[in-house]
Formats: structure tokens, sequence, C-alpha cells
């Protein structure tokens, strides 16, 4: 990774065949990585994950590399801004290939249901909790992640993540016990 | 104090209450990776935060890229490294003027220096032997004069045979 943050952009983005042999081989290991991890739930075929990391580099070189001239280094490092891309078009790649190749008639129809079950529940009134103990919620309970995977998403330490879920639940049982509706 | 995962209880609260609101205004690639990689200034890390709680989407892309951020990466398959490595040769190819035999033999830079001296040698010897083997300039030059000779006095005697009406 540190060799992708080492490479020399001025070179690559002249169009310089080496800098750009380099590029690919710093950058391929993430790439790839970050194609598979997300469309593993997608069920794609082996050609078409290739497919879509080979997409990443074609968006990064076409049209004169446009999008690679797009990145600051000032505002993040390449690697980081690499893997974000790289998912984007991944994400893309799947759904374009599902729109072409799913029949409606074959999604199984547990998956097209809405779920009919009709629960009563309270709204959270806005500015109740910051955007942070909002994130740290959704994180934990909807993406049921662990207190350690949030604080690294986070870069904050695994104890202020406690205490900010605390701190969000006393707040919110506060509310709804004095405003029950 | 809370454990490392939520109570049963704090999860039967958090599912008692309505958590979706308004998507936030659109987050641009380089913010987001600013944001994963904790540079972004407070006020600008609440906005893309507040993004994040409320897109699902962005949520699953955070966690991911995260993690995925922080671990060993595996090899890629040589396959996509020799394809992505092509895209860019085979466009510079294109756009490369055609160099001619000549301007490679005769050009200025020192690459390919051996092979060019080399080549310019042979030709140099070859050409060399060939007018060697054809007897050099002084031979070449009395076949050309007696041939040019032979052909004027041929042309004498058809003359004098054709205004003597043989």
């Amino acid at each position: 990774m540190a060799e992708l943050n080492q490479i020399d952009l001025r070179t690559l983005l002249t169009g310089n065949k080496r800098a750009w042999d380099g590029f690919v081989t710093a950058a391929a290991p993430l790439i790839n990585t970050v194609v598979r991890r997300t469309l593993a739930s997608y069920r794609l075929s082996e050609e078409d994950v290739m497919d879509a990391a080979q997409d990443v580099f074609v968006r990064l070189c076409a049209n004169d590399y446009r999008l690679l001239k797009t990145y600051d280094p000032a505002r993040a490092g390449l690697s980081t801004w690499l893997a974000v891309v790289s998912r984007s078009a991944a994400v893309d790649h799947a759904r374009r290939r599902r729109q072409a190749t799913t029949p409606l008639d074959d999604v199984p129809e547990a998956n097209l249901g809405v779920e009919d079950r009709h629960v009563e529940k309270l709204k959270i009134p806005q500015g109740l909790l910051t955007d942070r103990q909002m994130l740290v919620l959704k994180c934990l309970y909807d993406e049921e992640k662990d207190v350690s995977e949030v604080a690294q998403l986070l870069k904050i330490d695994a104890q202020t993540v406690r205490s900010t879920h605390h701190k969000a639940l006393l707040r919110l049982r506060a509310h709804f016990q004095e405003e029950p509706q | 104090m809370s454990t490392e995962r939520p109570t049963q209880s704090d999860r039967e609260l958090w599912r008692s209450l309505v958590t979706d609101r308004p998507a936030t205004g659109l987050v641009s690639d380089l913010d987001f990776a600013a944001w994963l990689e904790g540079r972004l200034s407070e006020a600008d890390a609440a906005r893309i935060e507040a993004a994040v709680a409320t897109n699902p989407e962005m949520r699953r892309a955070a966690l991911e890229l995260s993690e995925v951020l922080s671990m060993p990466l595996p090899a890629p398959p040589e396959r996509l490294e020799v394809r992505a490595k092509a895209l860019v040769g085979f466009e510079v190819e294109r756009r490369a003027p055609r160099v001619g035999f000549f301007d490679w033999l005769f050009a200025k830079d020192r690459r390919f220096a051996l092979p060019r001296l080399a080549t310019l040698t042979a030709a140099v010897i070859v050409a060399i032997s060939g007018f060697m083997l054809g007897g050099g300039l002084g031979e070449s030059m009395a076949q050309e004069r007696y041939t040019t000779t032979q052909s004027d006095t041929s042309n004498d005697l058809t003359e004098f045979l054709v205004s003597d009406g043989i």
C-alpha cells in the first residue's frame, strides 16, 4: 500500500507507459480485493469479477486520465481514494450486469415481497441525537458491527464508541419515557 | 457500561424507533476518502457522518472499505495486471509516430546504440566488398568507356553500309 502512495502521479498523467505499469502493479491488489469484496453478495462469475476490476482501470485512464486527474493528494491518500472509486465502479458494474441478465421471473418471490408486519414505531425527533451518535447506533444495530469495527471506521478508540452508544441510549430512553407516543 | 455487543433491551428500543431520515447532500469520492482517513475538520466530518448515518449503502461502503484498508491484501490474478497494463500500452503505440529504418539508424539518442553501430558497420563492409568485387572505380569506368566506344564503332559501320545501299 505504501508503494501505491509513492506513485509519481505527474509522470503517470503524461501517459508514460512505465509509470502506468508501475501504477497497475501497485494498485491491482487493492482494486482486486475491493471489487471482490463488493461483488461477493452479487454472486457473479469469476469472469464478471475480472471485468469489473478491469473496468476500474479503464475508468482511471479513460479520456486522458480524466478520473485520475480529479484525485487530490492533499485531501486523501491515493489508496483510500482508489478503494472508494473501485467500490463505486464495482457496484455500477454489478447493477448493469443484474439489469442485463436477471429477468424478474427468476428472482425468488421472497426477495420481491414486502414485509406485511404492521409495527407501530416511534420517530426520533430531529436533533435528539448527534450525527455521530446516530451513526454509531446504526452501525451497531442495523449493520450488526461490534464496537471495535465501529471504532476503526470512525478512527476513535473503542471506549469512545461505548460512551457515545451509552449516551445516545440514555437520551433516547429519557426522551421516550418522558413523552410516550 | 455497555458490552462489545448491544444488549437485548437496547436492541428492542432501537427496533421500536423510526431511524430513517431524508438523505443529506451528495458526498464526493474525495470527501468520503478523506473522511475514512480521519482528515476532515469536525464540521466537514459531521456532514459526512450525517450522510453515512442516513444512507445504508454508504454505511456498508464505509465499513467494508475501512476493513479492507486495514488488512494485508492478497495478490491479484496475473491476468488482471496483464490486461490493465495493456490499456495504456496500446494507446501510446497508436499515438507514436512511425519510425523508419533510417530514422532508427541515425537517431541522435543513445538507445540501442550498439545494434545501430553494428548495423551501420555491416552495411559499410557489404558496400566496400561489393565495390571491390566489382573491380573498383577505375575498372568500372574503363568498362564503361569500352562499351561506349564499341557502341560508337558499331553505329559508324551501320551508317557506312546504309549509305552504300547494302
